[in-house]
């Protein structure tokens, strides 16, 4: 497999059209900390966006951001910390991935039960479609619906439509009082149930909370118990009364902020990670299809963010356990499934992403070759 | 339904296929008394609320259930009719309108078709009006978020095919934060359901692409919404100042402290004294340049922690006085005075042009300074009425239509206006849409490459272009696009 590396948008769509007139399908990569999510792609060639990083405008008043796709969010979070701001985003995985991936792939974490999914955070990109256009769409300010919206329309393509190369982003700024708190609670649907009715029910929105299965607390808290972990963030005044609104679930315990970051690096680097969902009044019973999914699986974990109705299952990889799986997997399901990285055969187990008639025509419409990432959704109509 | 021939033949028609046999069919389809077609019955849906573009449809048809908007549709389809979708004509873009077509109106389809509080959504018809939707679902503590000052009167299918914001959209997110799926019925009679709402969405956000689309994709038949929680607390404050550099300086210092205000307003002094001279005088201080209206929400606990660190920073930046509002009657007078601004700017003259550009927030100073420049080199009057939390300006210009030297001035000014709004770094429109007003002005913040991959999103719900035709991308870009193989990377390539 060859690979090359970007340095400008022009450079990207002089590649773009080379590929073109070979016939070469591409495989598009930011960092390459998260090549095996998705369906295999049928590419020889990679093409690498990493080297095309920097942040190219950065005014905190505005509390705006653009930056090249291939900037870590790292280097994202370095400089706007030192203006006290931040980008709301914690995608699974760690600040190593680059913000085109997280933009393409539409990841979020935890954070994104406040803040919403990356859809709710970019303000613009810039992209080369797969007939090798370079187009901006959105802009740099905070409000805009100049022109058809192809900035979410290529948020969470998994660039097969285009290949990204700069983003504009909201930022917040930092909040006064952030802290971690865990809540021991009993681990079964009932505690899910309860802990997603007292969100419902709470006047005000956590940054985040997650219920972790006692084998994932012990990973990320070194604690074998099921924990609702929340992030609970705002004023002082704000943050004791929300932490006293937590006592009705159980003793809220004061933990390390590193825990999220634990939480998003908790997966061994093979194993096989889905989300089941639905709506979120039906948590109790999503959380009870996955612990039925997993069961002797050694060493599944769990996680599930009781506001947006997600369970999230981690499994390390072992011949015994794919067999497992696969027959469970098998069976009808209750709840919507989605993978993010699995061994090839267990893919049959979930939807064609791209398999819809608007799906099949936008792909021939923007990449008519398919030359971008193509079969990462699945393949389409 | 009794096919009900319609009484005589529409006279006007650019598409040659609208004709009697089209309109006796549409009739048999919603009855003869939905399909209107004299010039006098016409008259409303030649413009919307922008009093500058007049275009004549052909015919008007008003079906009242979803299966007779879909027969209509197919029915136009299959003559290969255009049409344009229409909510309540509040559009303030020059959206729901255009000669030869038949205009569909969707203001008859009012049904909230179900609730599911506990999991905080509705799925509402395209014609429910976005403040009855909010009422409806009021008993359960909940409401709409997106709050356009036509809330009123605006239609959530106007709503989503604009992407509307409104004042509350500073800490809630526009209508595209709020949908989580759409039934669509596509220009070719196709139904399409994007998103959904039992578990995550994946795969092309079809949704986003569809939210703004300004009705050229197709109708919107029946809408999922995301509602929100009404906030425990509610408290706002009007501050006014003496320069509007000073009021500027406030909204940036307020963004900075990572308080988000639910809304935060500015209004200037000519918009303060036409607002006050009116009916829906608030008690806002005419003396004042500027003045802000600020709201803060949420639980109530570390509500009243921010109201003092908003109080302090407006007065530590030059606010005069800083009032804050006692009670529910004393705040619905504070924001009748800022929905209400442009009812009471139509008083002042009998024409009002409005902008609806975006800045970036830092920018606001400067960008003021230069509007009012513009304003008196020219010679006109600007009123400055805004979502200034998100940097999204409405200067407004209320003028005499029939006077021909200061319509002149007042297009010179706007267009002079637009471009230094760009040249802030901003865009040419925040919430209103493109539609025929802010068309000419898309070349100046967008490539034709950019230009053309929105001909061809458009292309992918419509490929006869047949849905609200002329809007938002300039024909010749897209035109353009098809005929010149060298626009088309692909074609040069094979
Ligand atoms: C006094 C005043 C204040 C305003 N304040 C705001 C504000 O604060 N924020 C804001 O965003 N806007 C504001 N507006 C503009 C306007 O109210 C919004 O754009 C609103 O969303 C339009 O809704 P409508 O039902 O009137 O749509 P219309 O004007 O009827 O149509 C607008 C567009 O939507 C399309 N459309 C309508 N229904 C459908 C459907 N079901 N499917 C597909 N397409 C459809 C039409 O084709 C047209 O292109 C204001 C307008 C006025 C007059």
């Amino acid at each position: 497999m060859t690979t090359s590396s970007i340095s400008s948008a022009a450079h990207l769509r002089d590649c773009i059209r080379d590929a073109s007139v070979r016939g070469t399908p591409l495989r598009i990569t930011g960092a390459g900390t998260w090549l095996d999510a998705g369906r295999p792609v049928r590419s020889v060639e990679s093409l690498s966006i990493q080297g095309l990083s920097g942040i190219v405008d950065y005014v905190p008043g505005d509390l705006t951001l653009t930056a090249r796709a291939g900037t870590t969010l790292g280097e994202i979070r370095h400089e706007t910390g030192k203006h006290n701001q931040w980008l709301a985003l914690d995608p699974h995985g760690s600040d190593k991935g680059t913000l085109g991936a997280t933009i393409a792939t539409a990841s979020a974490g935890p954070l994104a039960s406040a803040f919403g999914t990356p859809r709710d955070l970019v303000l613009g990109l810039e992209f080369v479609t797969g007939t090798g256009s370079i187009a901006r769409a959105g802009g740099r300010v905070v409000k805009n619906v100049a022109g058809f919206d192809l900035t979410r329309l290529m948020t969470g393509a998994w660039g097969t439509l285009a290949v990204l190369s700069e983003a504009t982003v909201r930022l917040h700024a930092c909040p006064q009082v952030d802290e971690t708190i865990a809540v021991a609670i009993a681990g079964d649907s009932e505690s899910l149930d309860r802990t997603r009715q007292l969100l419902r029910r709470l006047a005000f929105t956590p940054y985040a909370c997650e219920v972790l299965s006692g084998p994932l607390a012990m990973s990320v808290l070194g604690r074998d118990e099921p924990v609702a972990l929340f992030r609970l963030a705002g004023n002082i005044e704000s943050v004791t009364a929300q932490r006293a609104s937590l006592l009705e679930l159980g003793q809220p315990v004061d933990v390390s902020s590193e825990a999220w970051t634990s939480l998003r690096a908790a997966e061994p680097t093979d194993a096989i990670v889905f989300r089941l969902s639905r709506h979120p009044s039906e948590i109790g019973t999503t959380w009870d299809e996955a612990v039925r999914l997993v069961d002797g699986a050694p060493g599944a974990l769990l996680h599930a963010t009781p506001a947006r109705g997600i369970v999230r299952c981690i499994l390390p990889s072992s011949e015994p356990t794919m067999a497992r799986i696969g027959s469970a997997l098998a069976a009808p399901p209750q709840s919507k499934r989605v993978g993010e990285r699995m061994p090839e055969r267990l893919w049959s187990a979930f939807p064609n992403r791209a398999n819809s008639e608007i799906g099949g025509r936008l792909k021939q419409a923007f990449d008519p070759r398919g030359l971008l990432n193509p079969g990462i959704l699945g393949n389409t109509v | 339904m009794a096919a009900t021939s319609v009484a005589s033949a529409p006279s006007v028609s650019a598409t040659s296929s609208i004709d009697q046999a089209l309109a006796d069919r549409l009739a048999a389809i919603v009855g003869a008394r939905r399909v209107l077609f004299r010039p006098s019955e016409l008259l409303t849906y030649t413009a919307d609320a922008l009093p500058s573009y007049f275009k004549q449809p052909a015919l008007a048809v008003f079906p009242g259930t979803r299966d007779e908007v879909v027969a209509v549709v197919r029915e136009l389809a299959a003559c290969g009719v255009p049409f344009v979708p229409r909510g309540a004509g509040t559009g303030l873009s020059g959206g729901a309108l255009a000669d030869g077509v038949v205009l569909v109106g969707l203001n008859r389809l009012t049904r909230v078709i179900s609730v599911d509080p506990d999991n905080m959504m509705a799925t509402v018809e395209p014609g429910v009006v976005n403040v009855a939707l909010s009422r409806a679902v009021g008993a359960y503590g909940l409401h709409y978020a997106p709050d356009p000052s036509s809330q009123a009167a605006c239609t959530i299918g106007g709503n989503v095919a604009e992407n509307a914001g409104g004042p509350h959209c500073l800490k809630y997110g526009v209508t595209t934060n709020h949908i989580l799926a759409l039934e669509v019925i596509l220009p070719s009679g196709e139904i399409v359901t994007l998103g959904g709402t039992d578990g995550e969405n994946e795969g092309y956000d079809l949704v986003g692409a569809f939210v703004g689309s300004e009705g050229c994709f197709g109708i919107a038949l029946a809408i999922t919404v995301r509602l929100s929680r009404n906030p425990e607390g509610v408290r706002t404050l009007l501050a006014d100042f003496m320069s509007i550099d000073a009021a500027a300086q406030t909204v940036s210092a307020i963004v900075a402290t990572g308080i988000i205000p639910a809304a935060l307003e500015m209004i200037d002094q000519a918009t303060i004294r036409a607002v006050e001279s009116s009916i829906y005088a608030a008690g806002y201080p005419t003396d004042a340049a500027a003045a802000l209206l600020i709201e803060l929400d949420g639980a109530i606990a570390g509500l009243e922690h921010d109201v003092e660190t908003v109080e302090t920073l407006c007065r530590a930046n030059g606010a005069r006085t800083v009032r804050i509002a006692r009670d529910e009657v004393e705040r619905t007078r504070l924001w009748q005075g800022r929905k209400k601004a442009f009812g009471a700017m139509g008083r002042v003259s009998s024409h009002l042009v409005v902008q609806d550009a975006v800045v970036p927030r830092t920018k606001l100073p400067e960008v003021l300074a230069q509007i009012h420049r513009v304003s008196q080199q020219n010679r006109v009057k600007v009123c400055n009425v805004f979502h200034a939390g998100d940097g999204n300006l409405h200067p407004n210009i209320a003028y005499d239509a029939s006077d021909a030297d200061e319509t002149a001035r007042v297009h010179v000014a706007m267009r002079e206006i637009m471009t230094l709004c760009v040249d802030a770094g901003g865009t040419i429109t925040g919430e209103h849409g493109v539609g025929l007003d802010k068309i000419a002005y898309m070349e100046l913040i967008f490539s034709p490459e950019s230009l053309a991959a929105m001909c061809t999103l458009r292309e992918v719900f419509d490929p006869e272009r047949r849905s609200n035709p002329g809007k938002v991308v300039p024909v010749h870009s897209c035109r353009e696009w098809h005929m010149s193989p060298a626009a088309r990377p692909s074609a040069s390539l094979a």
